[in-house]
């Protein structure tokens, strides 16, 4: 009974949270199909994304069996899709949560150490955040070897240096609040300061900035597939897919626009889910869109 | 310290020395690392050979690159010939790196400076034009689109054109450099990478100066809406702007790979890629270094230019 109070009590918050914010609610929703479709990839798979079929190529949208089409090889579209799905929103997640962690640790650390650690950090971040990213994970790559996990290591080993500085900005403008220095006085440590004081309240900041640095990667992620280092060639991912497309634009535009309008979508859910936590969370978020 | 006058920099000249030092850290940290991982992931004369080399082809390869000395004599090497702006020569064409790298500098040059002057042209007016009107119906529908256009990456804003401009109207070639109808796609497409997002930045940036109050100081005093909107709003919000713009030049040079790639025009980035797919090292390092060489120039450049227009900056330290 008090379970379900709780459980109803949090369900009201949730929907008092969404209340007035289209960008959350819309945002959440989309996110929730995604991760829906996600989970129930292989149930949803018509066939096998890599078994091809000469005979049926090329099958225009709304071919018998296969609704969105063949590509060049027969393979089936749908499923295709379904398959980059799952292998761009994990990568983009993994890169992300290597980045988050990476970037909200040494955030705290500058925040937290005045003087050579803090001069070390913040220098580090903004040289790092002012090369062409791109640039270096084509070097990496080509070095290290295409796949999955080669990818998902060097954007997330690239991509710390915005988690970095919004931790550090976020956590030194917290440390100026009244319940830290009350907390100081008291005796508390400096290290349960950082972790229960400051720390959760940069989250809903970062909470936000994660879901804006899942697009970005996954942007970035089928950009490399797409350039053909990211990827093995022939893996069932957008970025190949495209790139896979620009042989057959005249006689099957559908191989272009199947993950092209894919991508959008998952990127504009991301936007979207980020922009609703920044107003949830903040009063001077961005200027709302309707 | 006694301050001898003579021998006192200016703000800015210590801040210029600064930012070249630390440009030069981090240059050499990423060759270190290019360095480093070329030999911790495998053999590199079988790298530098090639993947159908002969025995005494890597034999030569590792005598002529010096493998078989030590790595860290082979590390110092390495620095001492990059130096000596030493880079090699190309492994698929046999040509200095340099030249190959000189000769595509250009083409990445027209493409980024194309691209941005587009940027700047379609950004400026339009967000703008968002920022100051902030209630009327256009603007929502305006910033609505604005917000999806944000959601479609550059490259695949560039396939859509080309689909829709090249393929189905047959008004644009979709590859390759020539005249001047083959600019106008990669143009566009870089340009795309950029305009959702700084149409957005610069209408906040102008409907948060229109509620200064040195905006609402001129009102009250009876400047017409007009004078104070193209006299202080205006070029105050814009300068700001405009800065922002040159900060993004090494994700616009990043942008350049891919559509380079795309439309194969043989600039920077599309070698890159040629040489990191065939594995030509020595044409690899040469054009990282000259990337960030030219990153590092433009975006000094702009926040030079801006010490210059904006008072407010002059004579500061370095800008964060």
């Amino acid at each position: 009974m008090i379970l379900l109070s709780r459980q109803l009590s949090r369900a009201r918050r949730l929907s008092a949270a969404g209340r007035g914010n289209t960008e959350l609610v819309a945002g959440g929703a989309l996110i929730l199909l995604l991760i829906t479709l996600v989970v129930f990839a292989p149930l949803l798979m018509a066939h096998d994304p890599a078994a091809s079929n000469l005979r049926n190529r090329l099958l225009a949208i709304g071919a018998e069996s296969h609704w969105l089409g063949t590509d060049q090889l027969g393979r089936d579209i749908w499923s295709r899709l379904l398959a980059g799905l799952v292998w761009s929103t994990t990568a983009a997640i993994s890169a992300t949560l290597i980045s988050l962690f990476i970037g909200a640790f040494l955030g705290l650390s500058a925040a937290a150490s005045p003087g050579w650690p803090r001069t070390l950090i913040r220098w580090f971040t903004d040289t790092v955040i002012a090369f062409p990213g791109l640039i270096v994970a084509v070097c990496v790559i080509a070095i290290i070897g295409q796949g999955w996990l080669p990818m998902v290591l060097t954007l997330g080993f690239l991509g710390w240096p915005v988690f970095a500085r919004v931790t550090y900005a976020e956590a030194l403008s917290l440390m100026e609040r009244s319940y830290v220095t009350s907390a100081r006085l008291q005796g508390v440590s400096r290290g349960s300061i950082l972790l229960g004081h400051i720390a959760p309240g940069v989250m809903p900041t970062l909470l936000a900035m994660t879901a804006f640095n899942c697009a970005d990667m996954l942007i970035a992620e089928s950009a490399l597939s797409f350039l053909g280092i990211g990827a093995p060639l022939g893996a069932p991912t957008w970025g190949n897919m495209l790139a896979e497309s620009r042989q057959y634009l005249l006689r099957a535009p559908w191989l272009v626009f199947a993950p092209g309008i894919a991508i959008v979508v998952v990127v504009v859910a991301a936007n979207l889910l980020g922009d609703g936590l920044t107003r949830r969370y903040r009063q001077k978020g961005p200027a709302p869109l309707l | 310290m006694k301050g001898d006058r003579r021998y006192r920099l200016s703000p800015l000249a210590v801040a210029g020395l600064r930012k070249l030092l630390e440009f030069l850290a981090l240059l050499g940290a990423l060759l270190t690392l290019l360095f480093f991982l070329l030999r911790v992931t495998g053999d590199p004369a079988l790298v530098l050979a090639g993947a159908d080399a002969t025995e005494e082809q890597i034999a030569a390869i590792e005598a002529q690159y010096g493998l078989d000395k030590p790595l860290i004599v082979q590390y110092l090497n390495y620095l001492s010939a990059l130096i000596r702006f030493d880079f090699g020569t190309s492994l698929e064409s046999g040509r200095p790196a340099l030249d190959v790298v000189l000769e595509a500098l250009p083409v990445t040059l027209q493409l980024t400076i194309m691209a941005m002057a587009v940027t700047i042209a379609v950004c400026l007016p339009l967000g703008a034009w968002m920022g100051i009107y902030q209630n009327r119906a256009s603007r929502r529908v305006a910033s609505l689109l604005v917000f999806l256009a944000q959601g479609v990456p550059g490259f695949v804003a560039g396939l859509f054109m080309i689909q829709l401009l090249s393929v189905q109207l047959g008004w644009l070639p979709s590859i390759g450099r020539g005249g001047v109808e083959t600019w106008i796609l990669p143009t566009l497409t870089l340009a795309s990478f950029l305009i959702p997002k700084l149409t957005r930045v610069i209408s906040t940036r102008v409907s948060e100066t229109l509620g200064k109050d040195y905006v609402r100081t001129a009102l009250a005093y009876g400047a017409s809406p007009r004078a104070v909107l193209w006299r202080h709003a205006l070029p105050n919000a814009l300068l700001g702007a405009v800065a922002l713009i040159g900060s993004q030049f090494a994700y616009l040079v990043s942008g350049s790979v891919i559509v380079e790639t795309m439309f194969a025009w043989p600039g920077l980035g599309w070698q890159l890629m040629q040489s990191t797919r065939t594995l030509d090292f020595p044409l690899v390092q040469a054009l990282a270094v000259f990337i960030a060489i030219l990153v590092f120039a433009v975006n000094n450049l702009t926040d030079l230019s801006f010490r210059f227009l904006d008072p407010r900056l002059r004579d500061s330290g370095v800008r964060r």
